[in-house]
């Protein structure tokens, strides 16, 4: 049927064989690793990544700020191998206020604003982490969470967060994915904690309960959540529609005209666009009524005068506005987030469940690296007690050892020489003596007979050596 | 079962012989294509072609394609059975004949088969040519019978096994693997085919069973609505216009016509033709008479009824295009002795088929928007839509014309064009981003290599109307650079317009699509295939579409270094390496985006004509490929959601 010609560097490829692939790739690409946050930490690949990146220059809440731009460079040629403005735009959300509930990063500089200003260059800015979101990373290097290696396998990054804070919920989050999005509106933290405290203490609590505890979303603009039926919809099964309204009341002048002041917003509503709305609508006669409208927005926070005509009602004239601008708006919730790298859509109560989970996960986890490390530390310090009870035997030792390979050998034979069983100089405590000894005694000929004066020098020190006092080993 | 619809008695005079079987073994990509993955399923074709015949010609109502536990597949049906009587020229069982010989078979003459689709293949020598071994067992004349081969030589004489009262072929194969790139059949591509087929043939029945690897598949297409089911199923992601399926049943001057149509609020169209069960990719005659009856037909229906309504100002002519758009069409020819031209003899070529086919169908839809008056004003109330959209288009074209008029040069401005004006070996490479541009520009071989960078996210042809999509810079760079025009792929309808896609205009008879070895760059790549495959399909029809095939890795040890292009190859380069020198450490890079290569590495690797490999892009199932099109890129994100699902564990290169 095909008239082939085969010409000998093509390979034929099927249309469909390669639209399945590459579609694939990318959608799944976009599902597990772009747009959707992981349901332990909240956060999706980038803000991670930032995060990271701004712990690991040090750019902590306590420390001076650091220019954006190096922020930004590290994180992308590190971890993140996309473009410089993707990384800045999501450390730019991240550090508004009128955005993030509670913000992960601290801004110095212009963020940009509620009227859609766009945040100055990256050149400008400052940044450093807030002390939340070192909450967010604490623990971190105590193997609470997986690593995986970076894009280009020379370093590893965390593969989540071992977050103590519920950020997926208080935060909120929004994304586009490829056959599927998440949008998930922020909360007030104590709610939040004390419905995981109840979830706790009953594993059993109903949504109903739940939402005795966490009465609703708490938006960063703040402003009024109209109706009930829709949130309870959206927590009982992840999917439901809020109506978000303005907050606006309304002032008399003397002259006896009103006029509606509107001092909080919907949430992710642009004011100029609102405030461009308005003026379309009254210039269309859409609404009549309103005689001057004016952004009196100022340092001490937002402000939309809107003035009525003497004639006109300004309530009418209020929920005119509600009807026809985003005074009034829907947010659709649908609670999805990545369960174990699977999109999952869950209920109020699920999503709490797999945070505490997690958060047992990581506390078990770091429980069992410390003891780890004090095991690893007692071992040492019984060693170091051995060789005190023994000084005299441990100094020939050393003395009599050519280098530190033999001195090494001698201490471990030693206990086994005298087979007593409390005689234990484990391979590490032996190890430390050596390697303790010989760094405080700063010679590399420490074990010549020459320079013995290392040994007294460094018996003495483990001597006044107490468990707080090894210090990091590297 | 033994109906007398035939002319002639079939047997063993009725088989003649043209050519031996010969070279079949040495040569098979001749014969079915190619020896991959498409070669081998085309046998199972091969085989299933001969049953169809028997349905076709009446006597077969059922066949059965098992997939056995051991690679092997057998055919069944419930046909007359290959004749077993003896040859007179080869003095052999006809079904030896049939089975050793090229060009054997009962099909050559008009007598025994009146249509039969088996003409484009060289039948089940083939087969069993290209088989390490075949069985073949026959039930007729109320005996069984049965022979053996091996690599197409006969094992033994034709026994007779057993006594039955039924008919019926069945043939069992193993494909060869000494000549097979893989033996691996896969169930969905049978599948898809068997479906079609079934959809063809109404009312027959085809039953697939699959028990390899201790599954126990079963699945059976039968259709008692034919072609009509067939739109349905095409046509079931989108939101139909109207319910009822436009049909149209007859034959005229011993051609039947089968047709099936319906409109749906998409703005793509979807017509798939065939001839004699053979898909017609390239069209042909057939198509031209649908093409130019639909027209009528509507146009017909619209001013006697008094349809089009205007404002004043408006002038409206409804076109071919503007019936076409969101037409979901199969038309379904039955020729005796049909013609097969173009370049991948595809493209239907009796001349005396045009005029029946327009005939039946002028007719038959005329008679059915009578009959359904409500469906008939849908379809012109959106026929009046698209011709508003394509004047505005046509305004959009117009103004890329004079833009270029004033610039000039009608290029656009990003295009490094080559010094070789002869398209034949010309390439362009459609490059992904300004920063893979540059190298691209700068490694390639200027006289036969144009570079057009694109930035970002091409849009997609898919969901944006035409209008939209011609006034994007993307698009229009693209269009102009390429100088064939755009859509309209009419063919002899009469209805080309200036500006048009004319194959013969094009400037590079290579596009390469050449993006980043990423994710995004399998999105853009989806993007422009998207592209092309709605709005330049002669383009992938004629072979003149290819992907790129940069490589992933660069692989280092002091200053050696090679370049590899998977995974598997990257752990056995570095393999040989550690073996060759066991001190040096071994550096391995990934290349993420073709911006990290220098320029002479870009050439070296991808683009040098001597060493690169290219990705030729066919459709070889144009009905699978459009739904896979319409379900990925299309507005139904339930589809696309399904697709993900079902898929996630296959997924290859996952972007962390």
């Amino acid at each position: 049927m095909t008239d082939f010609v085969n010409r000998d560097n093509t390979i034929p490829r099927d249309i469909i064989e390669e639209m399945r692939e590459s579609y694939l790739n990318y959608s799944m690409s976009v599902i597990v690793s772009r747009a959707l946050p992981d349901v332990r930490d909240g956060l999706k690949p980038v803000h991670r990544r930032i995060l990271y990146g701004m712990s690991e220059i040090g750019s902590q809440w306590n420390r001076p700020y650091k220019k954006s731009a190096r922020i930004v460079g590290d994180v992308m040629g590190k971890y993140h191998p996309h473009g410089d403005s993707s990384v800045y735009d999501a450390l730019v959300r991240m550090a508004q206020d009128f955005s993030m509930r509670y913000e992960l990063v601290d801004g110095q500089g212009n963020f940009g604003s509620v009227d859609g200003d766009n945040a100055a260059a990256m050149r400008y800015t400052e940044s450093r982490m807030t002390k939340l979101s070192g909450e967010m990373l604490k623990d971190l290097e105590k193997n609470t969470v997986d690593w995986l290696p970076n894009f280009d396998e020379t370093l590893k990054e965390p593969s989540v967060l071992p977050s103590v804070i519920p950020a997926l919920l208080i935060n909120g989050s929004e994304g586009i994915a490829v056959g599927m999005a998440t949008k998930i509106p922020p909360h007030n933290l104590i709610e939040i904690i004390n419905g995981l405290v109840e979830l706790i203490n009953d594993t059993n609590t109903t949504a109903d309960e739940l939402m005795k505890h966490i009465k609703g979303p708490d938006f960063p603009t703040a402003g009024l959540i109209l109706g009930m039926d829709g949130l309870k919809q959206a927590y009982e099964t992840g999917r439901g529609k809020i109506k978000m309204r303005a907050r606006a009341h309304i002032e008399n002048s003397k002259s006896g005209k009103g006029s509606i002041v509107v001092t909080e917003l919907p949430y992710q509503v642009n004011k100029s666009n609102l405030v461009e709305k308005i003026a379309d609508l009254v210039r269309n006669k859409k609404i009549v009524g309103i005689s001057d409208l004016r952004d009196e927005s100022d340092k001490d926070g937002i402000r939309v005068v809107i003035e009525t005509k003497r004639d006109a009602v300004p309530e009418v004239i209020l929920n005119q506005l509600y009807k026809h601008t985003q005074l009034q708006d829907t947010f659709g919730i649908i609670l999805l987030a990545l369960v174990n790298g699977v999109p999952k859509v869950m209920s109020l109560k699920e999503a709490l469940e797999r945070f505490i989970d997690f958060r047992h996960d990581v506390v078990v986890r770091r429980t069992k690296f410390e003891l780890e490390e004090a095991e690893a530390r007692a071992h040492i310090l019984e060693g170091l007690k051995i060789a005190l009870d023994n000084i005299d035997d441990v100094i020939v030792i050393i003395r009599s050892s050519k280098d530190a390979t033999h001195a090494k050998e001698g201490l471990m034979n030693f206990n086994e020489a005298l087979k007593e069983s409390w005689y234990v100089i484990k391979r590490s405590g032996a190890q430390f003596i050596i390697s303790y000894g010989s760094r405080k005694a700063n010679s590399p000929r420490f074990f010549n007979s020459s320079s013995s004066i290392g040994i007294p020098f460094s018996l003495r020190i483990f001597c006044s050596s107490h468990p707080r006092s090894p210090g990091k080993r590297t | 079962m033994n109906q007398e619809t035939t002319t002639k008695e079939y047997s063993a005079e009725s088989i003649k012989v043209l050519e031996g079987l010969k070279a079949v073994r040495k040569r098979p990509a001749m014969y079915i294509g190619d020896v991959g993955k498409r070669g081998l399923h085309h046998l199972v074709y091969e085989v299933v072609d001969n049953s169809i015949d028997e349905a076709m010609a009446g006597h077969c109502t059922k066949i059965t394609i098992l997939f056995n536990d051991d690679g092997s597949v057998t055919v069944e049906d419930n046909g007359r059975g290959i004749p077993v009587g003896q040859h007179k020229i080869e003095k052999k069982p006809a079904v030896e004949v049939v089975m050793t010989m090229l060009h054997a078979g009962g099909k050559f003459d008009k007598d025994s088969y009146k249509v039969s689709g088996g003409l484009h293949g060289v039948g089940v020598s083939v087969v069993n040519a290209l088989s390490q071994w075949l069985w073949v067992e026959i039930k007729r004349e109320g005996k069984i019978y049965k022979q053996d081969y091996k690599t197409g030589v006969t094992q033994n004489k034709l026994k007779e096994v057993g006594k039955t009262k039924k008919t019926g072929t069945k043939v069992c194969f193993f494909p060869d693997d000494t000549i097979f790139k893989t033996t691996q059949f896969e169930y969905d591509i049978i599948a898809d085919r068997l479906r079609e087929l079934a959809y063809l043939n109404r009312g027959l029945e085809i039953v697939l069973k699959d028990i390899r690897n201790g599954e126990d598949k079963v699945e059976s297409f039968k259709f008692k609505g034919g072609l009509s089911d067939f739109v349905k199923f095409l046509d079931e992601h989108n939101n139909p216009l109207h319910n009822k399926v436009v049909t149209v049943n007859k034959e005229e001057g011993t051609v039947p016509v089968d047709v099936a149509l319906r409109y749906s609020n998409t703005y793509t169209e979807n017509i798939l033709t065939f001839v004699n069960n053979i898909n017609t990719i390239e069209g042909g005659t057939h198509l031209s008479g649908f093409r130019s009856a639909l027209t009528r037909a509507m146009n017909n229906h619209a001013t006697k009824n008094n349809l089009i309504k205007a404002k004043k100002s408006e002038k409206i002519n409804l076109s071919g295009e503007d019936f076409r758009e969101g037409l979901t069409a199969i038309l379904s020819v039955k020729v005796s002795e049909p013609q097969f031209e173009g370049q991948t003899k595809t493209k239907l070529g009796n001349g005396e088929v045009k005029g029946f086919v327009d005939k039946i169908v002028y007719e038959g839809i005329l008679d059915f928007l009578e009959e359904n008056p409500s469906v008939g004003r849908r379809i012109i109330e959106k026929a009046l839509l698209a011709a508003r959209s394509r004047s505005a288009a046509r305004k959009a074209r117009e103004l890329i014309r004079r833009k270029s008029a004033l610039g000039g040069s009608s290029l656009p401005g990003k295009l490094a064009d080559c010094s070789n004006k002869d398209p034949v070996f010309c390439e362009i490479y459609l490059v992904e981003g300004d920063s893979a541009g540059g190298s691209a520009k700068q490694g390639r071989d200027r006289r036969t290599q144009a570079i057009l960078p694109l930035r970002g996210k091409v849009i997609n042809s898919e969901k944006a109307r035409i209008d939209k999509l011609l006034s994007n810079n993307e698009i229009q760079a693209m269009i102009t650079a390429l100088g064939a025009g755009f859509g309209g792929s009419d063919e002899d309808g009469g209805e080309r317009a200036a500006g048009d896609f004319d194959i013969g205009k094009l400037r590079y008879h290579k596009v390469i699509i050449m993006t980043d070895a990423d994710v995004d760059g399998s999105h853009i790549r989806t993007l422009l295939l998207t592209f092309f495959f709605r709005r330049m399909p002669e383009l992938i029809h004629n072979g003149h579409l290819f992907l790129a095939l940069p490589p992933l890795y660069r692989i280092y040890q002091s200053k050696k270094e090679s370049y590899v292009y998977d995974d598997n190859e990257r752990d056995l380069t570095i393999e040989r390496m550690r073996k060759e020198n066991k001190t040096v450490k071994i550096g391995v890079q990934r290349y993420k985006g073709l911006g990290e290569m220098n320029p002479e590495q870009l050439w070296d690797t991808t683009m040098d004509p001597e060493k690169r490999t290219l990705l030729e892009i066919t459709i070889d199932d144009a009905a699978r490929a459009a739904e896979t099109f319409q379900n990925l890129m299309g507005h139904d994100v339930e589809a696309r959601r399904t697709f993900i699902e079902q898929n996630a564990k296959f997924v290859v290169n996952l972007d962390i």
